[in-house]
């Protein structure tokens, strides 16, 4: 079992660190029905304890805990379907004993609800809490002052603090301890200093100087990688667990990542034409249902986009697809991430492009790449042409050198 | 690097001619002044952003914080997790507790007594 679930804390006193937002939890919690907030909001970075302390809470005062990750609960209309019944006290075991049970809901990550796109959402939990037949109670990372006025109007907002170094070292020695690891004193302060107040990365550290591994590797953990660290990560693969377990960790990347796959397989100089055309087809049919989960935001079908996905990288990758580091051009803009780079290419698109008369994608593609080479001020944009193109260092100094212009 | 203790809610005067800076900091939400008795910093979060004008000037707030264990205060300039820490919390641990071998077991028994006391005082 992972240790993060295997060491969550039981009771509320077992929850380290924000003692004063505990506190101010439970006051809630006692006074709930009386509370002019319909609910109460916890928000602060990730590993800082907030789900922890809703279970540890909901167990110390004897609730059973009704979770809805807001990632695959969005719309108003999914949300009541859930759990309107309960909102109206309405439930089969109250049915049967004629006791109520005592029911918490819990909304983890509600900031991925859209307050504009999600269709009423925001609304519907404000709705069911408002009702004030169960507690409820929903927890956020982030809280957009605006997007999110509704809800910071109607719950009691508890903010939670990243944790500092010492609270972090109490979690992983009680942990070593219960383990009977025999890890030395200055690994674990050096596992505290390095999370950076963030205890689920430090038990997930401590967990992989336990088994022999590197805290550099789990310090520098597989989220948010940049586009094209994830691909060649995914294409180096041989295990479909591990392709699966980037994308679940990159969710930000999976188009790319699927339109980059269109181009390698179809690109492919070693694969055979059948092979391809399956892939093809696939990778077309996972296009619509893509599309089709954006179009009525059904995130929670998610998890089998990506488990297909999955599948068909490592597939590819069996049959001989190589990333090679060249990005489609229909997704060139997108994928540039260096600040840099992308200011010059616009300081480029605004200066020039009006005065060449020509259309935007013409510019990128053909102006911008010769007059990188000319233009020395651009080096920056040298090197990401030189990257999107594949040319080598020594080709584009040959041209450079001979000043290829435009004309 | 100087360093300037305070308590949330409470006022207090920066000890730093601010000028043109003051109209900046009491535009931070969190931040009030209030006429003859100083600034009134009301949460962790308006504090870091406070500091983030200060420092400019050599001068960090940092809470008044408390030992969780032994309830002493806590000294953050002279921690060792100083330069990694974002010293906005009002409980932490102080050294001596930290560096006890039952440190665990103290930490959760007293968080258990003080979660009972104020249940008790709630319900």
């Amino acid at each position: 079992m992972n240790w993060t679930e295997k060491y969550r804390p039981k009771t509320l006193s077992e929850v380290i660190g924000n003692e004063d937002s505990k506190e101010k939890l439970v006051r809630w919690l006692v006074n709930w029905r009386s509370s002019n907030k319909y609910g109460a909001l916890l928000t602060g970075p990730p590993g800082t304890g907030k789900t922890a302390t809703v279970y540890a809470l909901a167990r110390d005062f004897g609730y059973h805990v009704i979770e809805l990750n807001a990632s695959d609960y969005r719309t108003a209309e999914k949300i009541m379907e859930r759990l309107g019944f309960i909102a109206y006290g309405n439930t089969l075991e109250t049915y049967i004993t004629g006791k109520p049970r005592r029911i918490l809901i819990f909304f983890d990550e509600i900031d991925g609800i859209d307050p504009k796109e999600d269709r009423g959402g925001l609304d519907a939990v404000i709705k069911i809490a408002s009702k004030k037949s169960v507690p409820v109670i929903a927890s956020a990372n982030f809280i957009d002052p605006v997007k999110h006025k509704a809800l910071i109007d109607n719950f009691e907002v508890i903010e939670y603090r990243r944790l500092t170094p010492k609270q972090i070292y109490v979690i992983i020695r009680r942990i070593s301890e219960l383990e009977g690891l025999d890890i030395d004193n200055e690994v674990l302060l050096e596992i505290s200093t390095r999370s950076r107040g963030d205890a689920r990365l430090a038990i997930n550290m401590l967990y992989a100087v336990s088994v022999g591994g590197d805290i550099n590797v789990v310090s520098n953990p597989l989220e948010n990688m940049p586009l094209d660290m994830l691909l060649r990560r995914i294409s180096s693969s041989s295990s479909q667990l591990e392709i699966k377990t980037l994308l679940d960790s990159n969710s930000n990347h999976w188009e790319d990542v699927l339109y980059t796959y269109f181009d390698i397989i179809s690109r492919s100089p070693v694969m055979k034409l059948e092979r391809r055309v399956e892939l093809l087809e696939h990778l077309s049919i996972l296009d619509v249902i893509l599309g089709r989960i954006k179009k009525e935001r059904a995130f929670y079908l998610m998890k089998y986009f990506t488990a297909i996905l999955s599948w068909l990288v490592y597939q590819s990758n069996r049959w001989g697809a190589v990333y090679d580091g060249r990005i489609p051009e229909y997704r060139l803009y997108v994928f540039v991430l260096n600040r840099d780079v992308r200011a010059e290419l616009d300081e480029l698109l605004s200066g020039y492009r009006g005065r060449l008369h020509e259309s935007r994608r013409k510019f990128i593609f053909d102006t911008v790449f010769v007059a990188s080479l000319t233009n020395p001020q651009y080096e920056n944009l040298l090197k990401w042409v030189a990257k999107i193109y594949g040319l080598e260092a020594a080709a584009l100094k040959r041209v450079k050198q001979y000043g290829i212009s435009k004309n | 690097m100087e360093y300037q203790r305070i308590r949330y809610g409470e006022p207090f005067q920066i000890r730093r001619r601010l000028g043109d800076l003051f109209r900046d900091i009491v535009r931070i939400k969190g931040v009030d002044y209030e006429r003859g008795k100083g600034f009134i910093v009301r949460d962790y979060y308006a504090l870091a952003n406070l500091n983030k004008i200060l420092i400019r000037m050599g001068l960090i707030l940092t809470p008044m914080v408390e030992c969780a264990i032994c309830h002493r205060s806590v000294d953050c300039e002279k921690c060792n997790f100083t330069d990694v820490c974002l010293k906005d919390v009002s409980i932490c641990l102080c050294d001596e507790c930290l560096s006890s071998e039952d440190v665990v077991s103290r930490y959760l028994s007293v968080s258990r007594q003080s979660l009972d006391r104020y249940r008790k005082s709630t319900s």
